[in-house]
């Protein structure tokens, strides 16, 4: 028989057993939609972190650190050699684990090199509270340090142009602040911003504080223990408009990297932080990579391209997909078994007609051809029919989710065809195995016992 | 031609053996028309298996054409019955489901036809048994003897030299069973083709050429057109354990 005989006749048995077929296509489509919605997501969140990487970070930033551990994932087992360069600052980490920073004279080797621009140090600043002009409120809110080599939008004020910093006694307000200062952008520009830093205190020894008392009394010794503060005092050049692809959602007051210096220099004054750095960022003046192996060569540092970064992001999206994906192999394998049992019924209620179609002549291996091949088209309608919802349900989530999620017009379901191609394949080859014993049995069916049974 | 030697064939392994047939031997010549005829369990089923190929021969040869089909791996006896005989059961055998058309295009598609050929081949057989007007009504839809037909049609859209029919008119009504008769023979007179058929319907069996009695396993008689048409008494056989009739 004919391969496109087999196949046809397949066709017209299933159509007959219709309720039956469509069951069991939709078993095996629940695992296809699964699949389908697992990898347009995988899809969409890879295009997405990608965007976002291509609108935050520039493909020449380096992330160099001292402290390897910083940029693993492996967290050691929390004992390590002292060092006088340990920092034990668990606000600077992040991690609440002593690391080895980066010292000044690091700094400068760095800025000394051919390969690198614009070395600078990441500062850990903290506020102790702030005060927006014409709001008498005192503000607790996030510090950080305008990035030049990134474009960021306004919807007040003005910005320097790409690559240059803004001056020192200027200072970047986030739209999200508005309302809750109950102020326009508009009205907020120009207008000053006081941020008052605390300084950390190093515990004075007790010649420090007898020497204090001689010289002032009690007065003289509290405020020795007292913590410091001081004020810095900006002017709000403009209000950064909200990003549409931002890494980090919290919006932060940004100064210039002058600035950052001098708050993170006055903070950790006489703390064990003095002068020390989780690491720089810098621009590779070539080839990101080149840049990153001698470093790593020649100083020991560890460093991150842009494009770890995104290696990073990627492992995390495919960790996700990976689970996902994972129910829905659950799904088909529950499926496999709803095709192998609709067979099997499907073998016995023809019992007769497979013995006619022997007595005629037809081969064994045809016999279990045409089972095999039934089989085969419930995997195709079901995989027709759950890619079918899920590209449905994309059409009509995407404008949902993309409007929720506030991803600027960014699809977080991407459908790929190559890959819906793929997966019907694959459901096919899958339900031709699963009809394989089924289709064994019916070829194996002795003709004249077949022809039997009524 | 067909011709059985000593066939023998024999159910079960050790103590639990049954001879459904028993030293065997028979000439069909070619365009003959054949009844087998016997009490249920005589083993008249069990021959028509066997010289279809749907079953081996314990023991024998079972020589069509001049070819010993016993000898004949699966494969090869499967494309032979494809290419030389066919079947008519008492059971219709129809696939409900399907058109008349598709039923009887299984056969050509069996033995590989080309597509061209096949709807002129359908529309023939069709037209054979009076059903050239339902070829697109689906089987389950017909009669009794609509569906015979049909299983005829099936049955002869490949031109088979030898046609097996089982009971062919045992589950049908007088009046239908003779329209079936009718084209069973005519089928056989006209192409040629040998007609075996396998009954108890003595009406039936007395319009074939040569009649096969078989008893216990074993032929009891044969009995020629010629003898059974001079009879004047109820038939009498022969005992012919190893017989061979020539007609």
């Amino acid at each position: 028989m004919r391969a496109i005989d087999v196949m046809r006749r397949a066709a017209r048995n299933l159509r007959q057993a219709k309720g039956r077929t469509i069951l069991t296509s939709l078993a095996i489509g629940v695992g296809a939609f699964t699949l389908t919605l697992s990898l347009a997501a995988g899809e969409g969140a890879r295009e997405y972190a990608d965007n976002l990487l291509k609108n935050n970070i520039d493909p020449q930033a380096l992330f160099i650190v001292k402290d390897k551990s910083v940029t693993s994932t492996d967290a050691g087992n929390g004992i390590r050699e002292y060092s006088d360069d340990l920092s034990s600052t668990s606000a600077a980490s992040g991690r609440g684990v002593a690391i080895q920073t980066m010292t000044n004279d690091d700094i400068v080797k760095l800025r000394s090199r051919n390969d690198l621009s614009q070395v600078i140090p990441i500062y850990s600043l903290t506020a102790k509270y702030v005060v927006f002009a014409g709001n008498s409120k005192k503000y607790y809110t996030p510090l950080t340090y305008y990035d030049a080599t990134t474009v960021s939008d306004v919807v007040a004020g003005s910005l320097p142009s790409l690559g240059n910093q803004i001056n020192d006694n200027e200072i970047l307000v986030p739209e999200q602040y508005l309302e809750t200062l109950s102020l326009s952008a508009q009205d907020l520009v120009g207008k000053t911003v006081t941020i008052t830093v605390s300084q950390s205190v190093a515990t004075p020894s007790q010649d420090e504080i007898q020497q204090a008392f001689l010289n002032g009394g009690n007065t003289a010794v509290e405020e020795l223990v007292k913590p410091k503060t001081k004020d810095f005092t900006y002017t709000v050049r403009a209000i950064l408009k909200k990003p549409t692809l931002a890494i980090a959602s919290n919006p932060r007051l940004h100064v210039s990297t002058n600035a950052a210096a001098e708050l993170y220099s006055y903070s950790t004054k006489g703390s064990s932080n003095e002068d020390k750095f989780i690491g720089v960022t810098a621009l590779a003046k070539g080839d990101p990579t080149k840049a990153k192996d001698d470093i790593q060569n020649s100083l020991g540092y560890s460093v991150q391209t842009a494009k770890d970064a995104q290696g990073l992001l990627f492992t995390f999206v495919n960790i996700l997909q990976g689970i996902v994906a994972g129910f829905a192999g659950l799904a088909l394998i529950a499926s496999v078994f709803g095709i192998i049992n609709t067979q099997y019924i499907s073998v016995l209620e023809r019992t007769s007609q497979i013995g006619l179609m022997k007595a005629l002549g037809m081969r064994r291996r045809d016999i279990a051809k045409l089972f095999r091949y039934e089989a085969g088209w419930i995997g195709f309608l079901g995989g027709l029919v759950g890619v079918g919802l899920a590209l449905l349900l994309g059409f009509l989530a995407n404008p949902w989710i993309t409007k929720t999620l506030d991803l600027s017009g960014q699809s977080l379901l991407v459908f790929v065809w190559w890959q819906i191609l793929v997966l019907i394949v694959s459901l096919v080859i899958v339900a031709i195995i699963a009809g394989w014993f089924p289709a064994r049995k019916a070829a194996r069916l002795d003709p004249i016992e077949a022809l039997r049974t009524e | 031609m067909i011709e059985l030697k000593a066939v023998s064939k024999v159910y079960g392994k050790k103590k639990n053996t049954f001879s459904a047939l028993r030293d065997v031997s028979v000439i069909i010549p070619d365009g003959a028309s054949v009844a087998v005829v016997g009490k249920s369990g005589s083993g008249k089923s069990t021959m028509m298996h066997i010289m279809s190929g749907l079953d081996h021969a314990t023991s024998g040869q079972v020589v069509i054409d001049g070819d010993d089909i016993v000898t004949f791996k699966p494969r090869k006896v499967d494309k032979f019955r494809s290419e030389t005989m066919s079947f008519i059961f008492q059971s219709f055998f129809v696939q409900g489901n399907e058109s008349c058309y598709n039923n009887v295009s299984l056969p050509l598609e069996i033995a590989r036809v080309p597509l061209r050929r096949r709807k002129a081949m359908i529309e023939r057989a069709l037209a054979a048994v009076g059903l050239e007007e339902k070829k697109r009504s689906r089987a389950r839809d017909l009669s009794g003897g609509q569906k015979q037909r049909l299983a005829i049609a099936r049955a002869i859209v490949n031109d088979p030299k030898i046609l097996f029919a089982d009971e062919p008119t045992g589950n049908l009504d007088s009046v239908t069973g003779e329209a079936i008769e009718k084209l069973l023979f005519e089928y056989n007179k006209k192409q040629g083709a040998t007609l075996i058929v396998v009954t108890h319907d003595e009406d039936l069996a007395n319009k074939c050429d040569m009649q096969v009695h078989i008893k216990d396993g074993q032929i009891a008689s044969i009995n020629t057109r010629q003898e059974i048409t001079n009879q004047t008494q109820p038939l009498t056989t022969r005992p012919l354990s190893r017989g061979k009739v020539m007609l």
